[in-house]
């Protein structure tokens, strides 16, 4: 504790000391620099209310298991945003969770990958933060979690476990690539932030490093060099292409956070960046490799409809019977996708076979591709596809036993054969992924005086919190 | 407070005219209750309907919105006794329109022309009709706020716009859609006898999302309706409003308009499903529920201090009922042409609707239906005794080598062209609608010496080897002018904010306030004129 109370007394100080420190003049291509590394890093996807809201003022509300998480203002408003924030503060906030006032960030700011950034590179970012970036004098909406989620001191411990406190450093056997690759994809792009399961304490299992997991209501796959779980069946080009466009013609195609990703950052990166992305990430292996040979998820699944058995009869009888699922794909989803599914000759709009999303190891993304939609912004095109959830704009807005229906029609007809979806998962997809009752459980815990609990709890807050609480009305 | 029985502004109606006045208002904190008398109903449920349907019912669109029996609406294949609307005149005023929470957008193709500043002052400069109360400069700002409220598509190739007269104050906010291979083959056969066929303005989403809607992906179905939510129709309205806290009561019928002392109205009543009377209060009232059902509705809500119906002290209530009568030349071409990739109305020629001639007679605007043809097709093949694939292929060729021009004409409001209460009842016991109804010199001498020469001189440059003129006049669903707005209170029934001359608290925006409707649809005036009204109500709420 006595550490928490020096640094509740040294923060005050230090903002006055170092609030000159941003007078400094910094260099254009420093600048530039600066912007590109908050690009690769995607800042704006987080800290930017993209209903209408400025860049970098924050105020986007993120849907995490235990409360709401309000993204902050990271402009360089002085009253407002970090525009007192000295060089070391900002360096702190950045790689080490801590905030100007010395104060514990949530996890949700992904502060254990960008851990690894050069000073170099954070100097390039500061220097974009504090002269690249418009000031916005507006507060963003304060984070207002439950007790005893709001005590941000507990992170300290967790940090010490979970924090890495080291920069990169070029492993001099591999590639200049591979290193450059390496570097970006744990650091700046922070893959394994969705694509790692997590631990007992929310932690990153490092040992299953991009094997996959749940990002609130979607699921980040395995991209580990896997053949058969991974995308150990892409070339290099293909996972290239995947990252500027956002797409792989009838394979896959970015949903979620992952469509965010690839709107606000990886589409501006540089050919050479996203080569030397592919490189690192095509040498991951999986801990969990087990069959050497089999069908993946992108290439399950034929053409094919349920017509015959609905067509021509009353469409609520449609619903009553056991091809309810036909005929809300034929009703809401062939439209676009085709009565066969077979999607468009130009692949915006995608086959439902051949589709990772129907042929994943779990439903999570067939339903909430259905729930939430897809939007995605590349150069070429912005694609759209719109949600079927309880949205203001929702097509039509169907309901849990509907949209389990679909979803078992779209696995047995197009993908996974093998899983099934109840009303009540879609229930859990609905409100944003698995809750936690860990709030409960800690209150009881800190009434019997067991910190560790306290622990777990905080770990929990930040886990997977990029899961954005979306404005219903996505325009 | 919004309440089940009392709210600052009642709604009758959920159709465009009365969704965007609704927003209005719940955006400047008033509290709003809407009224819809048919059910609301999910996309899905209607495109089943349509796809449900045999293709020998398809001829008429309702079938995808069967009617309920407290709300009953025009359905295809009734008998004239047993159908909703009553006819007498010349001519029927046969129209389709829809009492389900959305209105009649779910099934309108989402063509969107301006009126042109001649248009508005049609007794000024030709001396026949009458003129609009205000000119096209004061349209001009609720129009642009129309295409980007709705979401309209438009060329920025100012010699593609229309009107060509008049100022644009600001672009589409979506680009045109493209023509199909037909519209190309159709623009380049009129361009040589000096037509110019331009890109209609429409509200679809063309080639992005927009409003939280997806882009058009070609279904050729606008018409019964969008599967895809990518035209606009008021449906894709009804949720946002309610978040913003509307509340939306449906298959709730209102039949009477109350007035009190002051003359101001006090209430609307409606009845339920089960026949049981409601009574709504409030402190302004909108009647929004279409140019026929309007009128209808202040009919029957005569009382003491409004003998003639309310906001009829001119009688004008129920009269001049207009719409664009249409003629449709059905073209057989020897070289294929091929429609229906794309919207189902897509192009058209407006410029023949304009002209000195307007003095003598109507102007007609010529469109190349985009509809994919098969369905009309497929009948005519089958009567050849074909079967396998030589029915396939006469399908086929019949699909690409044959299409419908469609002339709309421009109608004059006419007194005698008029709406009143039948003695025939409907289910719940109300007075069934019937218009009277001639199209008039004015159109008949258009078709005689204008506009069908026009069609066979373009069928004819298309290359036909057949051409069928519908014997009959067809009815456009543009229902206008039996609310008409003026100045002049004796005679005219609403001033220029749709506000009711006899009753200050009752607006009655929409199509039955168009003076003048020219050639081109009605409903972007429409709304134009329902944002102007929802601008007034506004300013008045506030001294409310």
């Amino acid at each position: 504790m006595k550490t928490v109370k020096s640094f509740a007394l040294a923060a005050p100080l230090a903002l006055v000391a170092l609030a000159p420190a941003a007078a400094q003049e910094f260099s254009k291509e420093l600048i530039e620099k600066g912007r590109y590394l908050a690009t690769a890093s995607d800042c704006v996807a987080c800290h930017t209310n993209h209903d209408g809201g400025k860049p970098m003022a924050g105020g986007l509300a993120m849907a995490s298991p235990v409360g709401t998480i309000m993204s902050t203002n990271i402009t360089p408003s002085k009253q407002f945003g970090i525009g007192n924030y000295s060089e070391a503060q900002f360096a702190d906030a950045v790689r080490k969770g801590v905030r100007g006032d010395g104060a514990n960030l949530y996890p949700a700011m992904p502060y254990v990958s960008y851990s690894n950034m050069t000073d170099e590179d954070i100097n390039a970012l500061y220097a974009y933060f504090m002269q690249g970036v418009e000031p916005v004098d507006e507060k963003a909406p304060e984070t207002k979690l439950p007790f005893p989620m709001n005590i941000r001191v507990s992170m300290m411990g967790w940090n010490l476990l979970f924090r890495p406190n080291e920069v990169h450093k070029d492993d001099p056997i591999q590639s200049d690539e591979w290193n450059r690759g390496k570097y970006l994809a744990e650091g700046a792009a922070h893959c394994s932030t969705c694509h790692t399961p997590r631990g007992v304490f929310m932690q990153e299992q490092k040992s299953l490093n991009l094997t996959g997991g749940q990002v609130g209501a979607w699921y980040a796959p395995d991209i580990t060099n896997d053949k058969v779980h991974g995308i150990g069946s892409w070339s290099k080009e293909d996972l290239v292409t995947y990252l500027k466009t956002g797409k792989l013609e009838n394979r896959a195609q970015a949903a979620g956070s992952m469509a965010e990703a690839i709107s606000y950052s990886f589409q501006h990166l540089t050919d050479a960046d996203l080569n030397a992305i592919a490189t690192y990430v095509r040498s991951v292996p999986s801990a969990n490799a087990g069959q050497a040979s089999g069908v993946t998820r992108f290439d399950k699944g034929s053409a094919g409809n349920d017509m015959a058995t609905f067509r021509g009869k009353n469409y609520a009888d449609g619903l009553k019977g056991d091809h309810a699922g036909g005929q809300i794909f034929a009703a809401n989803c062939a439209s676009c996708h085709g009565y066969n599914a077979q999607g468009t000759k130009d692949g915006y709009y995608p086959s439902l076979f051949h589709n990772a999303a129907t042929a994943g190891d779990n439903s999570i993304n067939v339903i909430s591709a259905i729930l939430n939609g897809v939007d995605r912004h590349t150069e070429a095109d912005h694609v759209f596809m719109p949600p079927f959830g309880d949205q203001v704009n929702a097509v039509v807005q169907l309901n849990n036993v509907e949209v389990a229906s679909l979803s078992n029609y779209l696995l047995a007809q197009y993908g996974n054969n093998k899983l099934t979806v109840t009303p009540e998962d879609v229930q859990v997809i609905r409100e944003g992924g698995p809750k936690s009752n860990i709030v409960q459980l800690a209150r009881i815990g800190m009434g019997a005086g067991v910190a560790a609990v306290l622990l777990l709890v905080v770990g929990f807050v930040w886990y997977r919190a990029r899961r954005k609480a979306r404005p219903a009305h996505a325009a | 407070m919004v309440t089940k029985n009392s709210a600052d502004v009642v709604i009758v109606g959920t159709g465009v005219v009365g969704v965007v006045i609704a927003e209005q208002l719940l955006d400047a904190g008033h509290s709003v209750l809407m009224i819809e008398a048919g059910p609301r109903v999910t996309r899905a449920e209607v495109v089943e309907n349509w796809r449900n349907a045999p293709l020998g019912v398809k001829g008429d669109t309702s079938v995808a919105y069967p009617s309920r029996p407290w709300a009953p609406h025009p359905m295809g294949g009734e008998k004239p006794e047993d159908a909703y609307l009553q006819f007498t005149g010349p001519d029927a005023y046969d129209q389709t329109f829809i009492r389900y929470a959305g209105g009649s957008t779910w099934h309108w193709a989402g063509t969107s022309w301006r009126l042109t500043p001649e248009d508005m002052r049609l007794n000024s400069l030709y001396g026949v009709g009458r003129d609009w109360a205000f000119d096209y400069d004061t349209l001009e700002p609720y129009y642009v706020r129309t295409e980007h409220k709705l979401g309209i598509c438009g060329p920025s190739d100012r010699s593609q716009q229309w009107p060509q007269t008049g100022d644009r104050s600001a672009p589409y906010p979506m680009p045109a859609l493209p023509f199909s291979p037909g519209e190309v083959k159709f623009t380049e056969v009129v361009k040589t006898l000096g037509y110019n066929n331009i890109p209609v303005s429409q509200a679809r989403n063309s080639g992005m999302p927009y409003d939280g809607r997806p882009a058009c992906c070609a279904n050729n179905n606008c018409v019964p309706v969008c599967p895809v939510a990518a035209k606009y129709d008021a449906e894709t309205a009804l949720h946002r409003l309610e978040k913003k806290g509307a509340t939306l009561l449906v298959d709730s019928v209102v039949y009477k308009v109350e007035t009190n002392a002051q003359n101001k109205i006090e209430a609307v009543h409606f009845y339920d499903q089960h026949k049981e009377s409601h009574r709504i209060t409030g402190k302004l009232f909108v009647l929004a529920c279409n140019g026929l059902e309007n009128p209808k509705l202040l009919l029957m809500s005569q009382d003491d201090r409004n003998p003639n119906g309310v906001a009829n002290s001119s009688d004008q209530v129920g009269r001049n009922m207009m719409d664009h009568p249409a003629r449709t030349f059905t073209v057989t071409t020897k070289e294929p042409f091929w429609s229906g990739i794309g919207p189902v109305v897509n192009s058209g020629i407006m410029e023949t609707s304009q002209g000195a001639f307007r003095s003598e007679h109507a102007g007609a605007y010529f469109r190349y239906n985009n509809f994919a043809r098969n369905r009309f097709v497929t009948f005519a093949a089958l009567k050849k005794g074909l079967v396998g694939k030589a029915l396939d292929d006469e399908i086929r060729r019949m699909a690409a080598c044959t299409a419908d021009i469609v002339a709309a004409h421009e109608i004059l409001p006419d007194p005698n062209n008029r709406l009143t209460l039948s003695d025939k009842k409907d289910w719940l016991g109300l007075p069934k609608p019937s218009i009277n109804y001639d199209v008039g010199d004015y159109v008949r001498k258009c078709w005689e010496v204008y506009s069908q020469p026009i069609g066979k001189q373009i069928a004819e440059a298309m290359g036909a080897i057949d051409i069928k003129i519908s014997p009959k006049y067809n009815n456009s669903k543009h229902i206008m002018g039996g609310t008409i707005m003026g100045k002049d209170a004796s005679n005219s029934v609403v001033d220029v904010d749709c506000r009711a001359h006899d009753h200050e608290n009752l607006f009655i925006p929409g199509g039955g306030a168009m003076a003048a409707g020219a050639c081109g649809n009605s409903t972007i005036t429409m709304t134009a004129l329902a944002l102007k009204a929802g601008d007034a109500i506004v300013e008045q709420m506030r001294g409310a």
